[in-house]
């Protein structure tokens, strides 16, 4: 059913790897691509992508440009971009996208929002609104 | 004027020849300067310090990482390392084992180093603080029961295997290589899973109840301890062949 530029594939060039004998706690913030085959609870955000692998657990909110995921997220998913979501991914939370795959066998508890134009004019006059800026 | 400061462990009877083919090799390239043996000086910071002062524009480790480890900490954080960022230069001839710091920066042997200083190309570089203690290449400890509090997360390891704060080697497999000029330490931890971490900081505290940091391969650290970067810090002359752009 899927074919093989599904989105699923690692990236070779990631700014971070979380190895999977790895637990990391906290705000994790990047600019870069990160790969999580590890532990992590608090948050995650990147201005670019995030892959999560199949024995990785994260609990915490997520929100990044692109997203694989494989291993089991509890929270909050926000992609602008493309979210792939593969067979083994267990998923428990919300999630908002710009674009969806979903691969047979993964398991998503939560609500699908996609993320329409209207929602990105909103959310930058919301921020401008929040931060105005200086003049 | 060059400085050359010999280690202590030069004085051993092995080391004559390829001592004198250096001190032949110097003569002839017009580099000869004056000798401090760091087994004649209570002091090393201000037998080094003096010199720099009266004019050196050389300071040059002959010997192994100790010898540049030892050098670096009696040069920087004083009053005179204004002087030595702006007019003095670091140069290094490796003799014996231990040398991966002189092998960072291009120069494989005491008959290259030779070379290498008088092609004199310099490169200012960041320079890592561990504690009290500089480190130009890695600090290291073992990764079961470590942890790394970086910024507004923290990292547990749960699998025995190595942490390396780099600041500027090159890892074995060639996968991490760190720029020296970036104002970052990459951080890597490989266990024994074969699994990798990878990822960068611009300080960061690390802490193990059981196990020391290693310093550049030299000292020991206890920790708790903080791990910083210094940028360009350090004018070092270096060979072509350099681990880094």
């Amino acid at each position: 059913m899927f074919s093989k530029d599904n989105g699923l594939e690692k990236f070779k060039d990631a700014e971070t790897i979380i190895g999977a004998s790895i637990k990391v706690k906290g705000n994790f913030q990047g600019q870069g691509n990160i790969i999580i085959e590890g532990a992590l609870e608090g948050s995650l955000k990147t201005a670019s992508d995030v892959y999560i692998g199949n024995q990785a657990k994260i609990v915490a909110n997520i929100e990044s440009k692109g997203t694989v995921v494989n291993g089991e997220v509890r929270g909050n998913i926000k992609t602008k971009g493309y979210l792939a979501i593969g067979g083994t991914a267990k998923i428990f939370g919300d999630i908002q996208y710009g674009e969806i795959s979903i691969e047979k066998g993964a398991s998503v508890n939560g609500q699908l929002m996609m993320i329409t134009d209207d929602h990105k004019r909103a959310e930058k006059a919301k921020e401008e609104t929040d931060s105005p800026s200086e003049k | 004027m060059h400085v050359y400061v010999y280690d202590d462990y030069l004085n051993k009877n092995k080391f004559n020849r390829t001592i004198n083919r250096v001190e032949i090799r110097l003569t002839d390239l017009g580099l000869n300067g004056k000798i401090l043996r760091l087994a004649g000086i209570k002091n090393i910071k201000t037998a080094i310090q003096n010199e720099i002062r009266i004019g050196a524009k050389t300071i040059v480790a002959v010997g192994n990482n100790q010898t540049v480890n030892k050098i670096i900490g009696a040069l920087i954080n004083d009053d005179i390392y204004g002087d030595f960022q702006k007019k003095t230069l670091l140069g290094i001839i490796p003799i014996g084992d231990d040398n991966s710091i002189a092998a960072s920066f291009g120069i494989k042997d005491s008959e290259d180093a030779c070379n290498i200083l008088l092609a004199r190309r310099v490169e200012k570089i960041d320079l890592g603080l561990a504690g009290n203690h500089y480190f130009l290449n890695e600090a290291s400890i073992q990764s079961l029961g470590t942890t790394l509090e970086i910024g507004d997360y923290s990292l547990e390891i749960m699998e025995k295997g190595e942490v390396k704060i780099i600041n500027l080697l090159k890892s074995k497999s060639g996968e991490i290589k760190s720029n020296p000029h970036d104002g970052l330490l990459d951080i890597l931890v490989q266990t024994r899973r074969k699994d990798q971490t990878y990822l960068n900081a611009k300080s960061l505290k690390i802490s193990n109840k059981e196990e020391k940091l290693i310093v550049d391969g030299v000292m020991e650290i206890n920790t708790p301890t903080e791990i910083s970067v210094l940028k360009d810090r350090v004018n070092i002359i270096v060979g072509k062949d350099r681990v880094f752009d």
